[in-house]
């Protein structure tokens, strides 16, 4: 598939964005800040894969959210909104909401890092890596490669030693993992024999004379450079509302209103425009596209 | 006879340089896994801090260091181990031998292999399984129980079965303890003691089965396991 919009910009500035909007979710604990950030994000999701990914995590994303919007108020029993009690707990409001910002704030961040697999695959986070650490960079990447190799590997000694009787299976729980961790060794002393020869040619193609080389397949193009500026701005000024105390719901000693008011809105803005930075991109490629479907 | 005090004296000199070490990596996690309770301001902010702390030192000084290109295979080669060995226990739910692999390799290849291996393994296995919030601290749990493995090889602790099965344990809920942190730290900012104990009683269950899976396999493996890579490592000439 064709790499469009959002993620055909430079690998930086995807970082970038995903570290902005990290910071920002973890800060801003408000459930119309939050809300709005699912909806976003979902929105995102869809552009990206028509939700592919997210169907198979479906389980993870109801369960982990639910659970934790069902535990924080039996445990936390702080404020003065008295509701009713259960099993001699007393529940308040202000516990509810709290569950409620916790369970939003989960799934928030939950499918800010199912996009960030999405945008960042395996070729862009090396190449971000190798830029600071080129030796760790390429330690994963050998590593990266041998993780197929061990695991067909690890099939074939599977099938073969199903033969003499030696399987996960069947047989007594204790015998069971003595068998898996078996076939672990036989893995190991295989691997690790054939790990010289592919350390010795790598040897015999000069590895370790000279500086290494880089291959860089991605350049910065102008629309990078003023969407670094863009986010680090949006950022700031985020971080700025954070510190004046906007965009997070007060719970004790007083209740704040859900809704938003007066400077807030300002904050809310921002932040949705820094949240939503990806989704404008699509947006506009979408755009683009048709405008220049017409010019044909 | 000067040669030799020399010597002895070199020996003395690393024993005390590891020994110093690991003091301050054994601090640095305590006050990591209390500084939650200890202050509710700047809890997030000194937990992060206390992190970068304890692991960029070594992150840093792997990648700065001169390693050879059977070396760096070897690394390659035990962190994929470790993350494809979940493989052969999928039919037996949560216990898996990665700790085990990475307890192994700390113990024979030292202190900075072992570290490299378990952040290694935890970054690989994440670009295949996709990553999380959750992957810095799987770096940090498993990167630091390689290099305890590694800083205590010479020891009494690590030489006898007994030992080596009471670190196993410990790993074990350690590792877990180290992982909750995501959320507790990412999630509930606002806590109490109260929340904490019940977050960390409901993964009570799973840190057990792999504390105890740890001993497990150290008590029936650790032996031929050691063997089989001093082997290795005495046949290639590998000075990790």
């Amino acid at each position: 598939m064709m790499k469009r919009g959002f993620r055909s910009l430079h690998p930086l500035v995807c970082l970038i964005y995903f570290i902005a909007a990290f910071t920002t979710l973890m800060l801003y604990q408000h459930p119309f800040f939050l809300v709005f950030t699912i909806i976003l994000l979902l929105c995102f999701h869809w552009a990206l894969d028509r939700w592919r990914l997210l169907r198979g995590w479906g389980k993870m994303f109801m369960i982990l959210p639910i659970l934790f919007f069902i535990i924080t108020p039996l445990i936390n029993h702080r404020g003065n909104h008295l509701l009713f009690y259960l099993f001699n707990n007393p529940i308040t409001l202000e516990a509810i909401m709290q569950g409620w910002i916790h369970s939003l704030s989960l799934l928030a961040m939950l499918l800010l890092f199912m996009s960030f697999n999405l945008v960042i695959t395996a070729d862009k986070f090396l190449f971000l890596f190798s830029r600071g650490f080129p030796q760790w960079s390429l330690l994963i990447m050998l590593s990266m490669r041998f993780i197929p190799l061990l695991r067909r590997r690890l099939n074939e000694i599977i099938t073969v030693q199903k033969s003499r009787g030696l399987s996960t299976h069947d047989g007594r729980f204790r015998q069971r993992i003595k068998n898996g961790l078996l076939l672990l060794q036989i893995l190991l002393t295989w691997s690790l024999e054939e790990g010289i020869q592919t350390a010795d040619s790598m040897a015999a193609r000069g590895y370790g004379l000279q500086k290494r080389s880089r291959y860089i397949p991605y350049k910065m193009k102008l629309i990078d450079g003023i969407s670094i500026i863009f986010l680090l701005i949006l950022t700031i000024l985020c971080l700025f509302g954070w510190w004046l105390g906007d965009g997070v719901l007060a719970l004790t000693p007083i209740l704040e209103p859900i809704f938003l008011y007066g400077r807030e809105w300002t904050f809310f803005f921002l932040y949705i425009v820094l949240i939503g930075y990806p989704l404008i991109m699509e947006i506009r490629e979408q755009l683009l596209w048709h405008s220049w479907k017409q010019k044909i | 006879m000067g040669d030799y005090w020399r010597g002895q004296r070199k020996i003395m000199k690393k024993y005390s340089a590891r020994f110093y070490i690991f003091l301050v990596v054994l601090i640095l996690t305590v006050l990591l896994l209390f500084i939650p309770l200890l202050t509710t301001e700047h809890y997030l902010f000194a937990s992060v801090i206390f992190m970068i702390g304890s692991f960029f030192p070594f992150f840093l000084r792997f990648e700065w260091k001169k390693v050879t290109g059977r070396e760096l295979v070897m690394l390659a080669i035990l962190a994929a181990l470790a993350a494809v060995s979940r493989i052969p226990f999928a039919s037996l739910p949560s216990i898996q031998p990665t700790t085990f692999v990475i307890i192994i390799a700390g113990s024979v290849f030292g202190a900075e292999s072992g570290f490299v291996v378990g952040a290694l393994a935890a970054i690989v296995s994440n670009l295949f399984l996709g990553q999380g919030p959750w992957t810095p601290w799987q770096m940090y749990a498993w990167g630091m129980i390689g290099l305890a493995s590694g800083l205590l090889k010479n020891t009494w602790f690590m030489k006898h079965t007994i030992g080596r099965t009471i670190f196993g344990i410990l790993c074990g809920f350690l590792f877990g303890w180290i992982m909750n942190l995501w959320f507790v730290i990412g999630i509930i900012q606002d806590f109490h003691w109260s929340e904490i104990i019940a977050y960390y009683s409901a993964s009570f269950l799973f840190d057990l089965a792999h504390a105890l899976s740890n001993a497990f396999f150290l008590i029936v493996f650790a032996k031929s396991w050691i063997k089989i890579l001093s082997r290795f490592k005495k046949k290639y000439g590998l000075l990790l």
